[in-house]
């Protein structure tokens, strides 16, 4: 009962948010729904039970990522902040398939997500251990390779962020003193 | 059904005690400071309000509030009052995870002293105290001014990099106790007769660097700056709402983080140790509730040591502070981190 209020309290909260993440104007206001929504999902990964995954939701979205946006836009001068100028028309336009096609293919993960997941298996697990020795269990069992694969991704990431920030070696004429 | 009424009742009651306490204690540690200082400084600090001062957070308090209440010209103000939310709700939120002692009985139910007991109480505190950087930057942007904003970049900058430090110097005790609620943790170090710091004392010092860099006490207080930037990201704010950020910052976040640092590394509510050995307990006449005594000793001597850094040295520059999270404490804490992933599970269980 409580748990459904407060399922329904978070639900409509990251729905609102999500709605005034696409339609607030003011980019500030925009980044701080965004926070809201990640927030509010967070909140619903808790009344589920899933601390582990909730807290990470706190750290990683939440916080790690948010921060950097809001690190962003106070750089940016106010004036520009509140332009409303609608930029990239044609672009939007040309993007838009490309668009349906992601919300496609999520639509499409989604359901066979839905069918191939595992239903009840773990609970008993779950109360058994804690949820961090779970998650922990089945990330380096179950689904060992592709948590190799995605920590090779990030540090392909990490490698082209060290290139791109480094310094350029001199390589034109320099007249200016 | 009886069993939810009882719960409900009980967390109210710890929900009303933890914020009592929070807040009534952060209002008084100003006093605590300001005396400090001043002996530190050779002078008696306040002495004219009460006896020796005692009364004098109240009247600062009245003061605060009855100053009239300014706001920038072209300042934001939905996100300048959004920002004082934004710094108090995380920073009191983070109590919700601290345990204040052993689990004890009241009229035949069961109390523990922790608001929630989540086995994953350390990564909220965490995720928690980050959220600083969300108050600070807004606060500096919805102020519209140059000094607020450079005030709010310069400690964004360095919450960011010492919340990376202070989780990686976090993760030593947590492989040593195998469990991440805070309860539990303490109930380990009581079960192996031994406070972390004996054997992770790298990640305890580098624990208390980051507290001090969070928190914006000196050495690491560049973003308040009296002689450049007047008070930093706080400039544009007045009255209470000026007095409400270094509350949260100065006061209720060095008690949750110290209190943190207690309950990882100096074996929370246990009395002295001896490692590997037992304990001693000078103040066992207390009976139960010589815990809780120990467990606020050892917080308020955490507490005093912050104090004692912050009225003795100078500040460092930004850059310095920065290249110290980077270059410095990160390697420190992998060092840390790998000796005891590597070393715990072969001599440990």
């Amino acid at each position: 009962m409580i748990q459904w209020l407060v399922f329904l309290l978070f639900s409509t909260l990251a729905v609102v948010s999500a709605l005034g993440v696409v339609f607030l104007s003011n980019p500030i206001y925009v980044i701080l729904a965004l926070l809201s929504v990640l927030v509010s999902v967070a909140g619903i990964f808790f009344v589920a039970g899933a601390e582990l995954v909730g807290a990470l939701q706190l750290i990683i979205y939440a916080v790690a990522v948010t921060v950097f946006y809001v690190f962003v836009l106070t750089a940016v001068p106010w004036e520009k902040a509140l332009k409303k100028d609608p930029f990239y028309r044609v672009e939007g336009l040309f993007s838009f398939p490309l668009l349906l096609l992601l919300y496609a293919e999520m639509f499409l993960v989604f359901l066979v997500g839905v069918s191939v997941s595992p239903k009840g298996q773990f609970r008993e697990f779950i109360k058994q251990f804690g949820n961090a020795e779970v998650v922990g269990g089945i990330l380096f069992s179950k689904y060992f390779l592709a948590f190799e694969l995605v920590s090779l991704v990030l540090l392909i990431g990490m490698i082209g962020a060290v290139i791109i920030g480094r310094k350029e070696a001199q390589t034109y004429e320099s007249d200016t003193p | 059904m009886e069993g939810v009424v009882a719960w409900l009742i009980i967390t109210l009651i710890k929900i009303v005690v933890i914020l009592a306490i929070v807040l009534g204690v952060g209002a008084y540690l100003t006093l605590v400071e300001r005396k400090v200082a001043a002996h530190i400084q050779r002078r008696p600090g306040p002495m004219v309000v009460g006896w020796h001062g005692l009364l004098q957070p109240l009247a600062d308090g009245l003061k605060l509030l009855t100053k009239e209440d300014l706001f920038p010209r072209y300042g934001n103000q939905f996100l300048y009052n959004l920002a004082l939310v934004m710094a108090l709700v995380p920073a009191t939120l983070v109590f919700a995870v601290v345990p204040f002692g052993p689990e004890f009985e009241v009229f035949g139910i069961k109390v523990k002293p922790i608001l929630t007991d989540v086995n994953i109480g350390l990564l909220l505190v965490f995720a928690l105290g980050s959220m600083a950087v969300f108050a600070i930057a807004l606060a500096g942007w919805a102020s519209n001014s140059k000094y607020a904003l450079i005030g709010s970049m310069r400690k964004a900058g360095i919450v960011v990099s010492y919340e990376v430090v202070i989780t990686f110097a976090v993760m030593g005790p947590i492989i040593l106790a195998g469990t991440l609620s805070t309860y539990d943790i303490v109930q380990k170090q009581i079960e192996q007769n031994l406070w972390y710091v004996w054997l992770q004392p790298l990640a305890f010092v580098v624990y208390m660097f980051a507290m001090l860099a969070e928190t914006g006490r000196v050495p690491f207080d560049v973003q308040e700056a009296e002689a450049e930037l007047v008070t930093g990201f706080t400039v544009e704010y007045g009255g209470m709402k000026f007095g409400l950020f270094p509350l949260v910052e100065w006061y209720i976040e060095v008690l949750s983080l110290s209190a943190i640092a207690v309950v990882l590394f100096l074996g929370g509510w246990s009395p002295i140790n001896i490692p590997f050995l037992g304990f001693i307990d000078p103040l066992f006449f207390l009976g139960p509730l010589s815990p809780f005594v120990w467990f606020i000793l050892k917080v308020s001597l955490l507490f005093l040591f912050v104090l004692w850094l912050h009225w003795t040295l100078p500040r460092y520059r930004i850059d310095q502070i920065t290249e110290t999270a980077w270059k410095v404490m990160l390697p420190i804490t992998f060092v840390n981190l790998v000796l005891t992933a590597v070393i715990a599970p072969l001599v440990w269980r």
